[in-house]
């Protein structure tokens, strides 16, 4: 287990690197949101996930939908460190052309499987994915990550109440409760209170951890498998831009790249971390 | 093309304006959560009490700001072009266009050239769905002076106008104090051979390609279309009939925008003169077919 965890987090410390990296070239895109549910990601794709990078549409796949969007940083890193598409490729981030566009695209990068960035749209669409899979009869699960500040769309909650509806225990969703959105901190731009109390109050089975502890990240996704009848959500508590001293729980960090100083700072600090 | 690069978008020289005009009148601004980015935080910094932010949640925001609205107060609804235009079209159709409410929208990203964020925000079909309603009015400025103006038009006008603006910085065009007015046109260019109507960004990339022919011999006029509804189609038929031959140009799918709407024109005119229009044809910025992957 421990070093299953070491692992993890080793490999999520590359992926931070990756994210800052291709930010910076692109000079655009969103470092915060990716930053802080960097963990979640590694963990799902180097741990959880059964997926086959050679075989990206292999039907058994489980199914990951980045339900905000904007984060496409951190999914674009992980895809790259599976193998999925060459790490060079990153560099090309928001450029005319890219398969990398500024929100993941459905058809262009393998590994993507349906359009999300505009928010409060994921998070139904893996709902449809996995009553797909239940028409079918396959086992495969469905993995969706949302914004805290995501959770203000409305089609969220309608959408949340169709997952209890048909019973879709392959669905695990997982909100990067960052405490940020774009104008400042949800509690200011629209308070959400208890999201768990809120999932447990539309029928879900609702798990909060830190979304920075590997180890309790990778309990938390273990012990949604388990769960039989009822979706899960999982509130994983996580600081924006985490990793980044100066990115850290700050406002302006959603959606604004790195110049050259604050680049060189990053990661010094990236990879200060990576020897310790 | 010799023209001043802009310091700031339209979209936030319409929402500077926004600012100024607080003071003086009544109305209230709504916002989605991209108050950085529409800059309509300007506004809320000066006038806390009447500038809402309603959350990631375009639809319960439009339909709250025609409810706001059915006072008789207007409401300006800031955010993107696709957001507001699409995700909420049909509050904006039902709810705030048939009832003639007083509800303008801010609506920033217009075009392709909000390029790299992706198709997702992208507004590429706006126009064709905010002239589509009834009793909407439409505004397209392309540089600060018109952007500005446009906020005072949408203001001082009662019933619903949209706006579209720009995300990036491109040219200043007009002195300051240049007028403007629903269903006026500007022609920024003289020219004999051909009528080039462009609005927003694309007046700029017209201006560029009246050099180029102009290089060839070919001397064209350029329009500026910043009313898009009511669109002036007796300057544009005008200036057709006086250089030959006219095309339109825009950033928006070629089906349903402006230049379908003057081709249509024409042709229940009986006119009949050398005409084509250009836009995106029935694609995004790139292919949308699914590849292999
Ligand atoms: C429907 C929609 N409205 C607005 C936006 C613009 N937008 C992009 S990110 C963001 C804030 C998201 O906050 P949150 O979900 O908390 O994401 P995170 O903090 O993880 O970056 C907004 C408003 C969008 N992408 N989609
Ligand atoms: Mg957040």
């Amino acid at each position: 287990m421990k070093n299953r965890i070491e692992r993890l987090e080793a490999l999520a410390r590359e992926l931070r690197f990756h994210i800052v990296d291709m930010v910076y070239k692109a000079q655009s895109g969103h470092c915060g949101g990716s930053l802080s549910s960097a963990d979640i990601v590694t963990a799902l794709y180097f741990d959880i996930m059964n997926l086959d990078p050679a075989n990206p549409r292999w039907p058994g796949r489980d199914r990951f939908v980045l339900s905000k969007g904007h984060a496409c940083p951190v999914q674009y890193g992980a895809l790259a460190m599976k193998g999925y598409f060459p790490i060079q490729e990153l560099g090309t981030l928001r450029r005319l052309h890219s398969r990398l566009q500024g929100h993941p695209v459905a058809g262009k990068l393998p590994g993507i499987e349906i359009t999300t960035g505009s928010l409060g749209v994921g998070f139904c669409e893996g709902i449809g994915m996995a009553l797909d899979a239940k028409l079918r009869k396959e086992a495969w699960r469905m993995w969706i990550l949302l914004g805290d500040g995501e959770l203000d769309e409305g089609s969220v909650w309608e959408a949340a109440q169709a997952g209890a509806k048909y019973s879709l225990d392959t669905v695990t969703a997982i909100v990067d409760r960052n405490g940020l959105q774009n104008d400042g901190f949800c509690d200011d731009i629209m308070p959400m209170r208890s999201v768990a109390e809120k999932f447990r109050a539309f029928g879900w089975n609702t798990l909060e951890i830190d979304g920075h502890d590997m180890a309790a990240v990778v309990a938390a996704l273990e012990e949604a498998k388990k769960i039989h009848g009822v979706p899960t959500c999982i509130v994983a508590n996580t600081v924006k831009g985490k990793g980044v001293s100066f990115m850290e729980n700050k406002r302006d960090w959603h959606g604004k790249p790195p110049n050259e100083a604050q680049y060189a700072i990053a990661v010094a600090e990236l990879k200060a971390e990576a020897v310790r | 093309m010799n023209l001043p690069k802009a310091t700031h978008p339209t979209r936030r020289e319409f929402s500077e304006r926004m600012a100024q005009r607080g003071q003086g009148s009544d109305f209230a601004v709504f916002e989605s959560d991209i108050g950085y980015s529409t800059y309509s935080y300007l506004f809320g910094d000066k006038f806390p009490e009447r500038y809402f932010n309603l959350g990631i949640a375009e639809v319960s925001t439009m339909a709250a700001a025609a409810g706001m609205a059915s006072s008789g107060r207007p409401v300006f609804v800031c955010g993107y072009g696709v957001f507001l235009t699409m995700r909420a079209l049909e509050i904006v159709r039902s709810f705030v266009c048939y009832p003639n409410l007083d509800v303008k929208i801010l609506s920033s990203h217009g075009g392709v050239t909000a390029a790299i964020d992706g198709v997702t925000h992208q507004a590429t079909e706006d126009i064709a769905f905010m002239t589509t309603l009834p009793n909407m009015k439409v505004l397209c400025p392309c540089d600060g002076v018109s952007a500005q103006a446009a906020f005072d038009l949408a203001l001082d006008h009662p019933g619903p106008v949209f706006t579209r603006l720009m995300r990036d910085p491109l040219y200043s065009l007009y002195p300051e104090g240049a007028e403007f007015r629903l269903g006026g046109s500007h022609t920024v260019r003289e020219g004999g051979d051909i009528t080039l109507a462009a609005y927003g960004d694309m007046v700029f990339e017209t201006l560029e390609a009246a050099d180029r022919l102009e290089a060839e011999g070919i001397t064209a006029k350029v329009m500026d279309l910043y009313s898009l509804k009511p669109l002036d189609f007796e300057g544009i038929e005008a200036a057709a009939m006086a250089t030959g031959a006219l095309l339109v140009i825009e950033n928006h799918q070629e089906r349903n925008g402006i230049g379908a709407f003057v081709g249509d024109a024409l042709a229940r005119k009986g006119l009949c003169l050398p005409f084509d229009h250009i836009g995106l044809k029935d694609t995004g910025l790139r292919p949308l077919c699914f590849e292999h992957c």
